[in-house]
């Protein structure tokens, strides 16, 4: 196809030419960015917790008569839990992944540091946590019962030492970045230092706070959880019976104390809690692919309004062009090529515009840099979408018969 | 003659009715959609104490030791229960108040209702005075209730609506934590959006269902619930008055924004006494912003809620530049037509205003068919879970602003088309293409 | 009624510079019927559009009804062309979306009209050319004569004191061409000034005048050779 006199005739039309190919531009910018960002999104749902999620349930109590020996109930509980046909291990807990209420704590290298090194959230709880959770460690160990502090005396007594912690890969990486973490010394809680005895591939945090560079900067100590207000248990169970031991196990916790009140909205299986924790990211992901649909399809309609606008402006040279000898498929091929050109312009306009806008969220939204593969990724899907939505007017254009320009007007 | 170029733009659009269609389509989408995240934005973003907000302020300062200092660091986002009690004490604005988030367990006395468990607010009295807070029965407590740490309590209408099936319980009982309290006052409808006086928690949520005297709720010992913040380990109860740790809100009400520096002034004061006695060791650092000043800071307007609205504009200019597109193809076709109007009399500014009308007649009728597009838009967002949800919903204010926004739609989209057509110069032959 | 003097219109472009008319001088006297004749590109579109108000003039002084045209803007000229010309053109240009009581009506429209004064002059407007019982028809939907004859209405609709015809018969057989020739000789008879630009000599010859164009001037042949050479070269052909 000679491109000269398409270009010839693009240059009287400037104005609406130009008008698609800003459409072109702005939907190849807003859609290549709109589709990252659902991947990002869709990344974060995706995330793993580290845990057994689908073999997990928690319960949360809150009493409203004060307990003599609550260290003594949740022993009860947990035993009573245990009896649970279906239940296969049961610890208390102070915060979940993806269950917002978090504990946080700065860890340190040194002893007198000026500046913490990092923030942590620290998981505590009772000795059968790492096996509840069904955490994988990639070194070392799971604690040992001699490592396990009462949570009231380490909140109390400053001689108190915390021997051991274990981290996160993610918490590894960082502060030993290609050196073997076990055996190392960090300071997360009190005067003394803490030695690493082992290293879990993941454990999400339970809410965002620190953004998404800190994900995963998660430690488990060797402390009991706090048990005097309110009480956690996560309980691993046999995948299919969740329901039931979740409504077997407030039975059971009743009937240990019925003076309690079991929060409704907390006493839910692991999968549940990631649901609501996701939600308006699941709902952000449907919305721009919501806008993505219609920002195509209304580039698509103008597309094909303004090419039947010319199609039926330029009947009559058609006519004279099928007179003179041109075929239909050179008549469908003028066109098809006239919108390549457009969208061509616009593409690459489009190409710059999504970096800037790119540029825009990156220092926002904490997002990466915008992959070089949604350039052409981009660019074919708006050639289509160019070609497809001519397609019409151009077959209408190549209907137009010869005997055209030989009618007066 | 307005009224005949609404009859030329109504015969013109009737002529081409899937183009019209196509264009109408497209701005009313454009327009629901902005219009929804513009909604949901200005809901979020509104002041939730019209007519005071300026003479509201929150104050802040640092008390935490030297470690991980760097200089011109923000104080934390609340305050220490030592320091909130000494001003509460000094009382230096017309009205302050300090509190805390907690809750609180309730035994309600009625046979068809188990124990449950509530959100509660401890504050001292003046926040009700303060925050305009709207009251159905009763009033708030005062001086004597807070120095005397009664047991009172105001509820919120849901709360009252569930346990008094809405009757008026003032000088009724309930009892919360095994303690019996004295029912004062009952909340009418009050959503402050955001939910300004403590944005720890969920910053768009419903405010408490019962709120107590805060001295009240310290010496029962009532769980505190919100965000702590220790610098340094402390034996003993952590909401202790001397605890190095933040978790109180403390506000205060000037008698003019102006006297905003005098107070600051007092904090700084404070913050040297403190310094000098060897109890803040950090450079004199303070805040005192007012209400809309503080909600800016701290970005309250959820980053997605503002993407979404950005998103939604872009659309909306992508729509209105196909609309222009077909505006000019359309108008600029009419060329004949137009080089004989302006032979037969017609200035440029009567072809202008021609098309202009045609124009807006497109932008109304998109701005309408927007307007039900945007109050399904808004009833879909009320169905999400987000916690401002419910508030999503038109007013007048946001029903005016659509019809604007569809009008500057209509008459921008169609000025570069109109001016185009304006410029064609009047023809006594018609050229045929 | 219209006077030219000394005249000039140069369209320029890029590359060229084309002088349309030159040192144009020419008087038409109230009540005049007067032909414009001239080869292609002699100038004469131009005349008319210049005449018309419809196109600006680069030197010169162009007098309408005594008023001093150069210096208006585009408001004025607009209302002077409104009120005292009205213009038959060769292809009709009804506006195809408007029946032809619509058409009549866009002149009057522009003039600010009140709606009774507007349907009076419709209906008398149309009456003079044998229309007004196709008010309510479309263009689309007449044949060319009957087209013709109703854009005229239009042209008279407004009272004007000029009327300017550009070629009113070249698209229309030699019957309707007739009946339009007549309805023009009538209307010049009952007091308009027409003037109208044709190459169909035996039309011009029908004209109480001639003004032959060429080379965008006026032309120093005598008038009667003027009109009587083409005619001999349209016989021999």
């Amino acid at each position: 196809m000679n491109v000269h006199p398409i270009l010839a005739t693009l240059r009287r039309h400037k104005t609406a030419a130009g008008l698609i190919a800003l459409e072109i531009a702005l939907s190849c910018a807003i859609v290549s960015n709109a589709v990252f960002l659902i991947g990002d999104r869709l990344d974060r749902i995706r995330q793993p917790s580290g845990l057994a999620e689908a073999e997990l349930v928690h319960f949360q109590l809150v009493g409203i008569t004060r307990v003599e020996d609550p260290e003594a109930q949740a022993a009860e509980d947990i035993a009573a839990l245990r009896a649970v046909p279906g239940v296969r291990s049961v610890a208390t807990v102070n915060q979940i992944p993806f269950g917002n209420s978090s504990w946080y704590s700065s860890l340190n290298l040194e002893p007198e540091q000026q500046n913490p090194t990092m923030q942590v959230t620290t998981y505590v709880g009772s000795e059968d946590l790492l096996e509840t959770m069904g955490l994988s460690l990639v070194s070392g160990r799971d604690f040992v019962p001699e490592e396990y502090v009462e949570f009231q005396q380490a909140q109390s007594d400053p001689e108190v030492v915390i021997p051991a912690v274990i981290v996160s890969r993610a918490v590894a990486d960082r502060l030993f970045p290609g050196e073997n973490p076990l055996g190392r010394s960090v300071y997360v809680w009190g005067a003394a230092p803490q030695r690493i005895v082992g290293v879990v591939e993941h454990l999400a945090k339970p809410n965002d706070i620190g953004g998404p560079s800190s994900e995963h900067t998660s430690v488990l100590m060797p402390v009991s959880a706090p048990v005097q207000y309110g009480i956690n248990y996560l309980v691993r169970v046999d995948a299919g019976r969740r329901d039931g031991v979740l409504e077997e196990g407030v039975a059971a916790l009743e009937a240990v104390n019925p003076s309690r009140i079991v929060l409704e909205d907390r006493t839910r299986t692991f999968e549940a809690f990631r649901d609501d924790y996701f939600q308006d990211d699941r709902a952000m992901a449907w919305l721009l692919v919501g806008v993505c649909v219609a920002l195509l399809v209304v580039t698509a309609l103008g597309i094909v309004g303004l090419a039947s606008f010319w199609v039926q402006q330029r009947t009559r040279q058609i006519g004279i062009r099928r007179a003179l000898g041109a075929t239909r498929g050179q008549i469908i091929g003028y066109f098809q090529t006239e919108n390549f050109l457009i969208a061509t312009i616009g593409i690459a306009a489009g190409m710059v515009l999504a970096y800037a806008i790119n540029g825009a969220l990156m220092g926002r939204y904490e997002l990466p840099r915008l992959p070089w593969y949604y350039l052409p990724l981009g660019a074919v899907v708006l050639w289509t979408l160019g070609q497809l939505s001519v397609l019409g007017p151009a077959l209408r254009a190549a209907a137009v018969p010869p005997a055209v320009a030989t009618r007066s007007v | 003659m307005l009224g005949y170029y609404l009859d030329l733009a109504l015969r013109s659009l009737r002529r081409n009715k899937a183009l019209t269609a196509l264009m109408v389509v497209a701005i009313a989408l454009g327009i629901g959609a902005s219009m929804t995240t513009l909604t949901v934005f200005y809901v979020l973003s509104g002041d939730p104490v019209p007519g005071k907000s300026d003479r509201l302020f929150f104050v802040q300062m640092d008390p935490q030791d030297m470690n991980g200092y760097t200089p011109g660091v923000e104080p934390p986002e609340q305050v220490t229960r030592l320091d909130a009690e000494t001003l509460l004490r000094d009382g230096r604005g017309v009205r302050q108040a300090l509190m805390a988030g907690g809750s609180v367990a309730i035994e309600p006395d009625r046979e068809d209702l188990r124990p449950f468990y509530l959100r509660a607010r401890y504050t001292s009295k003046d926040l009700f005075e303060m925050f305009d807070v709207p009251l159905r029965y009763g009033s708030a407590w005062g001086d004597a209730e807070d120095g005397d740490r009664a047991r009172v309590a105001v509820i919120s209408a849901a709360l009252n609506d569930r346990l008094f099936d809405g009757a008026d319980s003032t000088g009724g009982s309930i009892r919360l934590n095994q303690t019996t309290f004295r029912i004062v006052g009952v909340l009418d409808e009050w959503r402050p959006a955001p939910r300004f006086y403590d944005l720890t928690g969920t910053q768009y949520g419903e405010v408490e269902e019962v709120f107590l005297p805060f001295s009240t709720s310290r010496e029962l010992s009532m769980s505190f619930s919100g965000n702590m913040s220790c610098w340094e380990r402390y034996q003993g109860d952590q909401t202790e008055s001397g605890a190095p740790c933040t978790w109180m809100q403390y506000w205060v009400e000037l008698a003019s924004p102006a006297d905003a520096a005098d107070y600051r002034a007092y904090l700084v004061n404070y913050y040297e006494q403190q310094s000098a006695a060897g109890r803040f060791e950090r450079p004199t650092n303070v805040r005192l912003r007012d209400l809309m000043t503080w909600l800016e800071f701290k970005q309250v307007v959820p980053s997605d809620v503002r993407l979404q609205t950005w998103l939604a504009f872009a659309f909306l200019l992508v729509c209105l530049i196909n609309t222009v597109g077909l505006l000019l193809a359309k108008f600029l076709r009419r060329s004949g037509e137009i080089g004989v109007r302006r032979a037969l009399g017609a200035s440029r500014r009567d072809i202008l205003v021609q098309f202009l009308v045609e124009a807006t007649v497109v932008g109304l009728a998109g701005g309408v068919l927007g307007l039900g597009l945007a109050w399904l838009g808004l009833w879909a967002v009320r169905q999400q879970p987000a916690s401002y949800a419910d508030l999503a919903s038109l007013d007048p204010v946001m029903l005016a602003t659509t019809f604007g926004l569809a009008l500057a739609a209509g008459v921008l989209a169609g000025l570069l088309p109109a001016w185009r057509a304006c410029r064609i110069t009047p023809a006594i032959q018609l050229k045929s293409q | 009624m219209l006077h030219m003097q000394d005249v000039s219109k140069v369209y320029r472009t890029e590359l060229v510079e084309t002088h349309a008319l030159r040192h144009f001088d020419i008087a038409v006297d109230e009540g005049e019927f007067v032909a414009v004749t001239g080869p292609s590109g002699s100038g004469k579109t131009t005349f008319l559009n210049i005449a018309g108000l419809l196109e600006d003039f680069t030197d010169g002084s162009y007098r309408l009804d005594g008023v001093e045209v150069r210096s208006l803007d585009d408001a004025a000229r607009s209302r002077l062309r409104n009120e005292k010309v009205g213009f038959i053109f060769q292809g009709f240009n009804l506006i195809p979306d408007l029946n032809l009581f619509d058409n009549v009506d866009v002149p009057l429209r522009y003039r600010r009209m009140p709606a009774a004064e507007r349907r009076r002059r419709i209906e008398t407007a149309l009456e003079r050319v044998g229309l007004a019982s196709r008010m309510k028809h479309y263009p689309s939907e007449l044949s060319g004569g009957q087209q013709q004859r109703a854009a005229i209405a239009r042209a008279l609709a407004g009272e004007p004191r000029l009327l300017l015809a550009d070629e009113p018969t070249g698209n229309l057989d030699s019957q309707m061409a007739r009946d339009v020739m007549e309805l023009l000789e009538a209307l010049n008879a009952q007091g308009s000034t027409i003037v109208m630009v044709t190459h169909d000599l035996e039309l011009a010859a029908r004209a109480q005048r001639n003004i032959y164009i060429i080379d965008g001037q006026v032309s120093d042949l005598d008038l009667a050779e003027a009109a009587a050479r083409p005619l001999v070269a349209a016989r021999e052909a």
